[in-house]
């Protein structure tokens, strides 16, 4: 018969490498156990940690990593054999109002609105294959988050939390920043029927100081010496409360919860404070929150965070319907922090273990949008037939194009990848097996794929 | 606290094997097994319980997805017959004899080649089940079947699938031998089977305050606890029993249990922008004082569903208004999802029906034609307003509310008129207002007032071409001429050229503009509906001219250097009427002043429910193949679902169905609808249902720990008139919810999560409960019930949290920190995390600081200054008893010498795991 570890024997048994896989029910519900203690995944990962550039709204793909010739060939002609079915009207092919070069080593071309990205292409996977199931924001911004067009499916962040841990215990597992809410807002970052603690934690990035980022991080009025007589008392009082209680894991992993948030005041403080970067680094990254986002995400997976998401803006900016053009200032806020945050991570040796996702939640038609919502007919409607991602790091390959749509780019023809694809790929890029992650609710084993998915090797190094 | 249904994070979904080695599966299937012991010797119909109980879910859970359709090895575990016959390594099984039994041997891992599961051995527990069920002779009753079996292509539901537990009548087969309670007869057999012993009853203080929570979710003040203590009646805690449960704050309590499975909000989710339901909150009112009045949980169901069509001799005490709100349950459906099958399903049944939805339920005997068969009944009814106004009043509102409506249209309608003249009369002048404007950028730099003098402009006007020209980045190449222009100083003269140029421009786009949107017109029909709008190819300028267009025409234009948020010639508001003289103006002013009197005129919106109702065409559902709307099946009939029917379930009759489904999950003959209840009130008490997935009764689901003794309490529940009181009444006067949380090693040597309650479970406060009594002992809770929910940060003093506004969009952060459900999916029961983001809240929050002072000041009122005194008091209110000498010390010597150390030694108070854990 086994009986309840307790919670110094995990950490015992985390510190010699055994891992907590093989203990039953290390999860939230247990109290006794620690539920975003390290856990060793299926198999060695390759990486250890995920930064999402969420460029929400959905880029134009076509406009930035899909270069596409025959676009300015044909353009005001009809696509062949009719559009694919999108949310709006649209109408005949359009072709990009920017040049595209090739960049770096590998020659990829790359729009000129992203002259910075183009300096680091050749770390850089860019997959032009990817599809999604609807042309709907909502659903495919469940898709890309939960797996799931449907709200109530944990995030995918929250399946990492939940299967991996996180490896500093005074930071949350999975950092989710935003000015403002994406469309849909916190259910994208949901646990959802995972425990709470597996959420994402939000945080609002507009400010610049660590202590009004992070909820409760920091006392308005206690100094840290009277908080640490404070917590000594404490400390006192709950040993007193347990002793007279007996064997209490539950009791025991409280007090330590209350002392890891003591020093997480100071840790936290320290990891969202992007005041502590040189001038010179500051200035690499540009202005604006989501620059600043990047800056965040990059000293929060130094410090061990599991996964980060930035999201780009409020609402949908990327949803250029109207006026692709739009893209030049877009890309003119957000270029030079993606590609900072690549060279830094780079530099310091932790792109290798830290996939850096940027794309947003499907792509956009190569035809131009002619329904009456637009003002003028100058953008592009939403594809989930076809658009692109690109990968950095995190053993992905590098400096390469996978896939790719067809010749104006409206569907992925070759080699292509769905997003639980992706997500498939990601985990096991982690160390998981898509398939086994999984969660007992409802009456049944849930996994971020749902029954589908397939891990393609061919995208990685 | 004990465990959900759930395996950690690595369980296998495909193969069967698990990595995780102590889940939960194999405890419970032991921990049940033990529990059988005391019952009757083994018969056939034991053999049957305990592969119900034990091993098919262990097969279930390991073997059956490499070995039913699979056939992994040619071995097709689906029958006894099956087994025996086995597959290429030989028969399976021996009946009788598990150590020549290749499946035993296989699973202890001592076979030479084979190994089952590969990835993952089974535990010890989980062998020593199938050794047992080899040893007893492969007891699989004859036609239970792994899946769904199909006659004809249709789902059978067969005798097997009705002998499962859940879907068994509720059974009274006595009473177990013993002394004591009837509970703790079923408890205390359990217990002596297992041969463990029982931790003895808890103190009186720690009763007290357990059971103020439990009932409550506040502590006992000090003279309650005193009373309590002081009375020397035998009866004296059933007397506290139902003072407690005649407390208006009961039903807060309870009620809020209830709204956690009615995924209760008072938004709905949206994608964009926060949208509240403002009458949410008579719903959840509603709720609480069900609960407070005890109506019989057999209406209360009724009520939600079908609150309109009840009859008035099936609602007792209760009038058809007084159940209607109860129809806010279906009527707040979060709305971005067809959640409503799931909530029916899971809530009143504990059956995972949105699992049909595409397919058979792959484990439970639910074909996908009962889904659609609810689903018709849903669809056959619509979300509506149910006004709580006499007609009179809801008329003279709608009225009121469509001649304003129609005032306002009126006078937009003219407004908009006359500003569109006004951009083509100013537009006509666009050549006077570009050399105006060079009076004042070019080298003369005239101020704008004499510029516009000269020409007798119009100096706003003027003022927004000057702005325009001089500052924005110019979206029409015509415009870059003007850049030239004034970098030249007009030297190269052209001045008049390009004011003349742009007024042929500007005039031109607007004709162009003005055909493009009658052509439109035509295209859509006239129907400028956001659909039609979507699919219909319309036409537009081109970009530039879109743009140039659009400074200086369109009524909206953002980010323009001028301050208006519109173009330069279009005036809307008072800047408009500037313009507007004589009958036009008076016009507008008197239009104006009838808009504001009716207005004035209009009554405050009534009161209204956000009700369910049925359709005026109530239809069938087809079923959805492979759950896609495009691909539609046969017809299904609205009815109730085949297992809780006897034979087939004739189709409902009146309107959309919902009172006869209502009808049929409340009727005594559904097993489940009271098993669910019950087994839901036995968790709240006792912090773990005899069934511990509360909302999942299936096969996959876990087994009860007590069966008899749930359907004792089934059973008791509605022959008491499903009253919820009396139930609460039968558990608290138990030994077994009055054992003390003292750990006995031997006992939990064997039980570890006490599923056999040998003792009390510790429980950790949940949100409300932590948040409602920090503000109650702070003496700033509010005890005035209901009403419009309040926001959080709103005032000092607070309702109970209950009140408080819940929100699918965004979750309060303090309930979410501490395991508030997601309120878009019904919820079972709470989690109890325990992470450091709490502990900030603890050693951190305003809110909680401002408690923590107040009570301290509360202290210094009512003992006056000594510490002693007051630290006294402060145990009793906070702890409920009185310090020990080491914590009178402690605390005195963090407060010496320091007036302000009292808020910050009541903080620590309600930090401390005594405060947050109730024993």
């Amino acid at each position: 018969m086994s009986t309840s570890p307790s919670r110094r024997d995990l950490l015992r048994l985390t510190g010699s490498g055994l891992g907590l896989v093989g203990l039953s029910r290390v999860l939230a519900d247990q109290p006794d156990a620690d539920p975003l203690a390290p856990k060793a995944p299926h198999f060695a990962p390759k990486a250890k940690h995920v930064i999402h550039l969420f460029l929400n709204g959905a880029p134009s793909h076509v406009d930035s990593f899909d270069h596409k010739p025959e676009l300015a060939k044909y353009h005001g002609q009809p696509y062949p054999g009719g559009n694919l079915r999108t949310e709006r009207k649209t109408g005949s092919l359009m072709q990009s109002p920017f040049e595209f070069a090739p960049s770096g080593a590998s020659g990829i071309p790359l729009s000129e609105i992203f002259p910075h990205l183009a300096t680091v292409i050749d770390k850089c996977l860019v997959i032009n294959s990817m599809h999604t199931d609807v042309p709907f924001h909502e659903p495919s911004l469940f898709m890309f988050n939960c797996g799931q067009r449907i709200a109530g499916h944990p995030s995918y962040g929250s399946w990492l939390t939940y299967g991996l841990g996180t490896e500093n215990r005074n930071l949350p597992g999975f950092v989710v920043l935003c000015p403002g809410y994406p469309v849909v807002g916190p259910q994208l970052w949901t646990s959802a029927y995972l425990p709470g603690i597996y959420q994402g934690a939000y945080i609002r990035n507009t400010e610049v100081e660590p202590d009004k980022l992070v909820p409760f991080l920091r006392n308005p009025s206690l100094s840290v010496d009277a908080q640490r007589t404070q917590l000594e008392l404490l400390g006192k009082l709950n040993s007193l409360h347990l002793e007279r209680q007996g064997p209490a894991p539950q009791l025991e992993a409280t007090i330590q919860a209350m002392e890891v948030a003591f020093r997480m005041q100071s840790e936290a403080t320290d990891a969202f404070d992007v005041r502590l970067e040189p001038d010179r680094t500051r200035e690499r990254y540009g202005d604006g929150d989501f620059a600043r986002g990047c800056l965040i995400a990059r000293r929060l997976v130094e410090r061990g965070v599991r996964v980060v998401q930035v999201y780009y803006g409020n609402m949908q900016p990327w949803d250029t319907h109207d006026d692709i053009q739009r893209m030049r200032k877009l890309a003119a806020t957000s270029d030079r922090a993606m590609a900072s945050l690549i060279e830094d991570l780079d530099a310091c040796g932790l792109l290798d273990e830290t996939i850096v996702l940027i794309g947003g939640e499907f792509g956009r038609t190569p035809t131009v949008e002619i329904a009456g919502v637009t003002k003028l007919h100058a953008g592009r409607d939403h594809n989930n037939h076809g658009f692109s991602v690109l990968v950095a790091g995190g053993g992905f390959r590098q400096g390469v194009r996978y896939g790719s749509t067809d010749e104006f780019g409206f569907k992925a023809v070759e080699n292509r990848v769905h997003v639980r694809d992706l997500h498939a790929t990601m985990l096991y890029q982690l160390g998981i097996d898509h398939e086994r992650l999984t969660y007992r609710h409802s009456g049944r084993d849930f996994r971020l794929t749902d029954v589908e998915g397939e891990v393609k090797t061919d995208l990685l190094a | 606290m004990p465990a959900m249904g759930s395996c950690g994070p690595f369980a296998r979904s495909r193969t069967g094997g698990r990595i995780v080695g102590t889940c939960l599966m194999a405890r419970s299937a032991l921990l049940v097994m033990v529990a059988w012991l005391w019952l009757p010797a083994a018969t056939a119909q034991g053999g049957a319980d305990f592969f119900e109980a034990s091993v098919r879910p262990l097969l279930a859970e390991k073997c059956f997805a490499c070995h039913t359709q699979t056939k992994m090895g040619g071995l097709e575990m689906v029958s006894r017959e099956a087994l025996l016959r086995g597959g290429q390594s030989g028969p399976a099984v021996e009946p009788l004899a598990p150590e020549r039994s290749l499946l035993i041997r296989a699973v202890r891992y001592d076979h030479e080649t084979l190994r089952m599961p590969p990835t993952e051995r089974l535990t010890d527990e989980e062998v020593a089940v199938l050794t047992k069920w080899v040893d007893d002779g492969v007891v699989w009753p004859d036609s239970a079947q792994t899946a769904a079996e199909t006659v004809d292509g249709e789902f059978a539901i067969t005798d097997q699938h009705r002998a499962f537990w859940a879907f068994r009548p509720v059974e009274q087969s006595g009473l177990p031998p013993g002394e004591g309670a009837p509970i703790d007869r079923f408890v205390d057999a359990a217990l002596r089977e297992a041969g463990i012993p029982k931790a003895p009853r808890a103190d009186r203080r720690t009763l007290v305050r357990r059971v103020f929570y439990d009932l409550l979710g506040l502590p006992p003040s000090p003279d309650e606890m005193e009373e309590f203590l002081a009375a020397e009646s035998p009866d004296a805690f059933a007397a506290l029993v139902d003072r407690l449960l005649a407390s208006p704050r009961y039903g807060e309590r309870w009620g809020r249990h209830w709204l956690d499975v009615a995924r209760y909000s008072d938004d709905r989710l949206n994608s964009t922008q926060d949208e509240a339901y403002p009458n949410a909150w008579r719903y959840r009112d509603w709720v609480i004082r069900a609960f407070n009045d005890d109506m019989p949980f057999n209406l209360f169901v009724k009520a939600q569903l079908a609150a309109d069509q009840l009859l008035p001799e099936e609602t007792g005490a209760w009038s058809r208004e007084d159940l209607m709100p109860g129809l806010g349950m279906f009527g707040l459906s979060p709305k971005f999802q067809d959640d409503r099958i799931d909530v029916t399903g899971r809530g009143f049944l504990a059956l995972t029906i949105g699992c049909a939805q595409c397919h058979d339920h792959k484990f439970d005997p639910i074909p996908t034609k009962d889904y659609y068969a609810l689903l018709g009944v849903f669809n056959s009814s619509e979300v509506r307003e149910h006004p709580l106004a006499p007609e009179a009043v809801v008329k003279a509102y709608r009225e009121g509310k469509q001649r304003l409506d129609e005032a306002e249209q009126r006078l937009e309608a003219f407004l908009e008129t006359q500003s569109k003249q006004l951009v083509d009369a100013l537009a006509a002048q666009t050549s006077d207002y570009v050399l105006a404007a060079w009076r004042v950028a070019g080298p003369d730099g005239a101020t704008v007032a004499d510029a516009a003098a000269e020409r007798e402009l119009d100096g706003e006007t003027l003022q927004r071409w000057v702005a325009y020209l001089d500052g924005w980045p110019k979206q029409h190449p015509l415009l870059d001429r003007w850049k030239q222009l004034v970098a030249d100083a007009g030297s190269e003269g052209g001045v008049e050229d390009f004011a003349a140029g742009v007024q042929a421009e500007v005039l031109a786009l607007i004709t162009e503009k003005k055909r493009i949107d009658r052509e439109n017109d035509i295209r859509l029909r006239g129907d400028h509906s956001g659909r039609n709008i979507r699919r219909t190819a319309l036409l537009a300028l081109p970009r530039d001219d879109f743009y140039l267009w659009n400074d200086v025409a369109s009524p909206n234009s953002r980010d323009l250097p001028t301050p208006a948020k519109s173009g330069i010639l279009y005036y809307r508001g008072a800047a408009l009427e500037r313009f507007l003289s004589g009958v036009w103006q008076q016009h507008v002013a008197r239009a104006r002043r009838e808009v504001e009197r009716l207005e004035d005129a209009l009554p405050p919106k009534y009161p209204f429910l956000h009700a369910l109702s049925d359709k005026s065409a109530v239809a069938n559902e087809h079923v959805h193949i492979r759950g896609s709307a495009e691909n539609l099946g046969d017809e299904v009939p609205r009815r109730f679902l085949r297992i809780l029917s006897s034979g087939e379930p004739p189709a409902f009759q009146s309107g959309s169905g919902r009172l006869d489904l209502a009808r049929a999950i409340a009727s005594p003959g559904n097993p489940l609808t009271a098993r669910v209840m019950v087994n839901r009130i036995w968790l709240h008490h006792f912090g773990r249902g005899l069934v511990g997935t509360p909302s999942n009764f299936g096969m996959m689901g876990e087994r009860p720990s007590h069966p008899r003794l749930l359907d004792y309490l089934a059973g008791r529940f509605m022959d008491g008139g499903w009253s919820v009181k009396a139930l609460h009444r039968e558990i608290l006067l138990t030994d077994v919810y009055q054992r003390a949380a003292a750990d006995i090693p031997a006992s939990r040597a064997v039980d570890p999560e006490n599923r056999l309650l040998w003792r009390a479970n510790r429980r950790r406060l949940d949100a409300e409960s932590m948040l409602d009594s920090m503000l109650y002992l702070a003496g700033r809770l509010s005890l005035s019930a209901g009403g419009p929910p309040r926001q959080w940060d709103e005032q000092i003093r607070r309702p109970r949290a209950v009140y408080g506004f819940v929100s699918r969009r965004r979750l309060d952060v303090r309930l979410g920190l501490f395991d508030f459900p997601n309120p878009n999916r019904t919820s079972p029961r709470r989690f109890g995390t325990n992470t450091p983001l709490q502990g900030l809240f603890f050693l951190n929050s305003p809110l909680l600081m401002e408690q923590a002072s107040a009570l301290a000041e509360r202290l210094g009122s009512e003992v006056g200054p000594d510490a002693a005194q007051r630290i006294r008091r402060g145990y009793r209110l906070v702890f409920g008893r009185l310090p020990t000498e080491a914590e009178l010390a402690l605390n005195r010597e963090f407060v010496t010498g320091s007036q302000d150390a009292w808020p910050r030694l009541v903080q620590a108070w309600f930090s401390s795991n005594e405060f947050r854990y109730v024993n």
